[in-house]
């Protein structure tokens, strides 16, 4: 068991009320997860064992399919606070994501303040894009500046979809939103464009942890929002493997599709091959059989 | 790059739009800097179930679920239908010779106006204009220019042609047509330089309403297309037939990338494909390659492959080939293929000597193919 790589989902049945999650209950959810995936007891421990009080903390966020289906406002700022606990000050976190108006109709408020948290998009002046492309294998993108300049450490807090292109959006497809050109990586369902984005230098020497919420998925006909398809989960993945994360993701979105009589992704002719190429990539375990999944109550 | 180095670094005639504040045009008039995106309704796709559509403008037929764009980045589906987001949004606007373009057997010495929004349907690695082609219209600034307002634009600025140019029109096509039909009222002439990555039912309502097409054909390879190219070579093909067949100019330019696409024996298969499907007469231009974008590993086209190939398109039968990005290149120039003497001389862009009467040689008054006056 020593040697697997670790994958914690957390359930909290209720917690959604109106929609909305409960944030007390999610910063208990956070502290649990994050304890359980770094062995330690308590949340500063556990904060410590993944990050340094000198890090600027990048959270990035997915708001691209508006309100109904984005990663809770609610979450973000919980784990801003778990994190703050843990010794990383306020103004050295960022919650981001592609632009300022996907975040505000995501219901985020835009924050810019240099001794506070911050929120905000690529598009905010000062912020923006690189000058020359990054290449690398067949990428070749400009690189959002909030993550190559102002991010040391970056988490992944990405929303559990399905998805009618890549079969999978979760930890790993939401860094499309730290490019410039994602809609140029979508061919063979995103394989290999979407892990040698992930292998990519800028990004995989700055992941650090991914969240996925899975308080709400959208199981089938994803990205956009569909409430047929739906269904409230109310649970949060961690893991420090970026591959194993989103394998153990992809697994829950099969197992609602099952559940609801759809066919499998396989079946339908877009499983997420990109995990696989992930792991020969040397980025983490696609699979299961080397995936620990920890589950517990909240 | 900020708009003033651009303009410092360019044409007179020249706007490209990256920057904002105030600055004065050699324009009779004036552009409004864009604050949106446009909301206009494609007309070249289907809806399908659960607010999906299938996009049928290009051979990529992006299938998109809401909210999602397709690979050319301007398009979005909203709800389930789906918008052209570059409609009347200019990002680049020149006067350009249109030798530029190039087109050499149409109007000689006459002025572009040339205009292009963000956006294509590939993406090359080597692409000359990849600051503008390769983005969102969110990441580029751009000017709301009316389709209505481009002809009398071009004939104000005494242009006898709009070029639709830089990016990929065909990511603009609604735009284009609408300005290339309104552009009729003020005389104007419309050419297209493409891709050809286009699909023909919109090909066919384009060839209807523009004067000329000029086809970037990147390779006579379906390899390259999908390494470098991210495209198809095939639709592209179809693309040379069609606007071939219905009689509308047409001009081929083929960048040479040396080691990637200059091999020989692909050049002569080329050649002969271009004879036997478009004759003759059509124009190809080997155009030499500088690094830029994702290939800058690469040196320069040398002149003397450029020669090369130039030789075999010649001994292949092809009548007007020529050698581009090399100013001052004999090459540059037309050359009568009856009498071999020099009937339009080319240096860069500017005209020289023109030994054309009414598309006839002056020396031995064979007929010229083009659209001269």
């Amino acid at each position: 068991m020593a040697d697997k790589t670790k994958v914690i989902v957390i359930h909290a049945k209720g917690i959604l009320s109106n929609s909305k999650p409960d944030p007390q209950r999610l910063q208990a959810i956070i502290i649990k997860g994050l304890t359980l995936l770094t062995s330690q007891e308590k949340d500063k421990e556990a904060v410590e064992k993944i990050f340094s009080p000198s890090d600027r903390v990048g959270i990035k966020i997915n708001t691209i399919a508006g309100a109904r289906l984005t990663t809770s406002p609610e979450l973000a700022l919980a784990l801003t606070t778990v994190l703050n606990r843990g010794g990383i000050p306020e103004r050295n976190m960022v919650i981001w994501d592609r632009t300022n108006r996907e975040l505000k109709e995501a219901g985020y408020p835009l924050l810019t303040s240099r001794d506070k948290l911050k929120i905000f998009g690529t598009d905010t002046s000062g912020a923006g894009y690189e000058s020359e492309p990054y290449s690398f294998r067949n990428i070749g993108s400009l690189f959002s500046t909030i993550l190559t300049n102002f991010v040391t450490a970056s988490i992944s807090l990405a929303v559990l979809k399905d998805h009618g292109l890549a079969g999978l959006t979760a930890g790993m497809k939401n860094y499309f939103g730290a490019i410039h050109n994602p809609n140029k990586y979508h061919d063979n369902h995103c394989n290999p464009y979407l892990a040698e984005l992930c292998a990519s230098p800028p990004i995989k020497s700055k992941h650090r942890l991914t969240i996925l919420d899975a308080l709400l998925i959208q199981y089938h006909k994803g990205p956009s929002f569909h409430p047929r398809w739906a269904t409230q989960y109310e649970s949060l993945i961690f893991g420090l493997d970026p591959v194993a994360t989103d394998t153990v993701g992809w697994q829950i979105i099969e197992k609602l599709r099952a559940e609801k009589g759809l066919p499998s992704l396989k079946e339908e002719g877009r499983p997420p091959l990109y995990l696989e190429t992930a792991t020969s990539l040397g980025l983490g375990e696609s699979n299961l059989s080397r995936i620990q999944i920890i589950e517990e109550e909240v | 790059m900020k708009r003033r180095e651009f303009i410092k670094a360019s044409s007179y005639f020249c706007i490209y739009l990256s920057g904002g504040g105030s600055i004065s045009y050699p324009f009779s008039f004036s552009p409004s800097k864009s604050t949106n995106l446009s909301r206009v309704e494609a007309r070249y796709y289907e809806k399908l179930p659960d607010r999906e559509i299938r996009c049928l403008l290009c051979p990529r037929y992006c299938h998109l679920g809401d909210k999602e764009r397709g690979y050319c980045g301007v398009r979005e589906n909203e709800g389930g239908t789906y918008y052209t987001l570059v409609y009347g949004k200019v990002c680049a606007l020149n006067v350009d010779p249109i030798e530029k373009k190039p087109f050499f057997h149409f109007y000689p010495g006459t002025q572009a106006f040339s205009l292009a929004t963000v956006g294509c349907n590939v993406n090359c690695k080597f692409c000359q204009n990849w600051q503008i082609s390769q983005v969102r219209p969110e990441q580029v600034e751009a000017f709301d220019l009316p389709p209505e307002a481009v002809g009398l634009a071009a004939k104000n600025n005494n242009c006898l042609s709009i070029a639709y140019t830089y990016t990929e029109p065909v990511v603009f096509f609604e735009y284009m047509v609408d300005s290339a039909l309104a552009s009729k009222n003020y005389g104007i002439k419309n050419v297209v330089v493409t891709g050809g990555h286009i699909n023909l039912k919109p090909l066919e309502e384009l060839i209807k309403v523009v004067d000329a097409i000029k086809v970037d054909l990147k390779s006579f390879s379906e390899s390259f297309y999908k390494e470098y190219v991210r495209g198809e070579l095939k639709p592209v093909l179809e693309a040379i037939k069609l606007i071939h067949q219905r009689k509308k100019w047409l001009e081929i330019v083929y960048l040479v990338i040396p080691t990637l696409n200059d091999q020989e024996l692909m050049i002569r298969q080329l050649c002969r494909w271009l004879l036997k499907e478009t004759g003759p007469d059509v124009p190809l231009h080997f155009s030499r390659f500088h690094p830029m974008y994702l290939l800058k590993n690469l040196p320069p086209t040398p002149i003397s492959t450029l020669e090369k190939l130039h030789s075999i398109a010649k001994e292949e039968g092809l009548r007007y080939v020529y050698i581009g990005n090399v100013p001052g290149h004999k090459a540059e120039s037309t050359y009568c293929p009856f009498c071999g003497q020099m009937i339009i001389e080319r240096v860069g862009y500017q005209i020289g000597r023109m030994e054309l009467r009414q598309g006839r040689c002056r020396f031995c008054h064979s007929t010229i193919p083009g659209i001269w006056s």
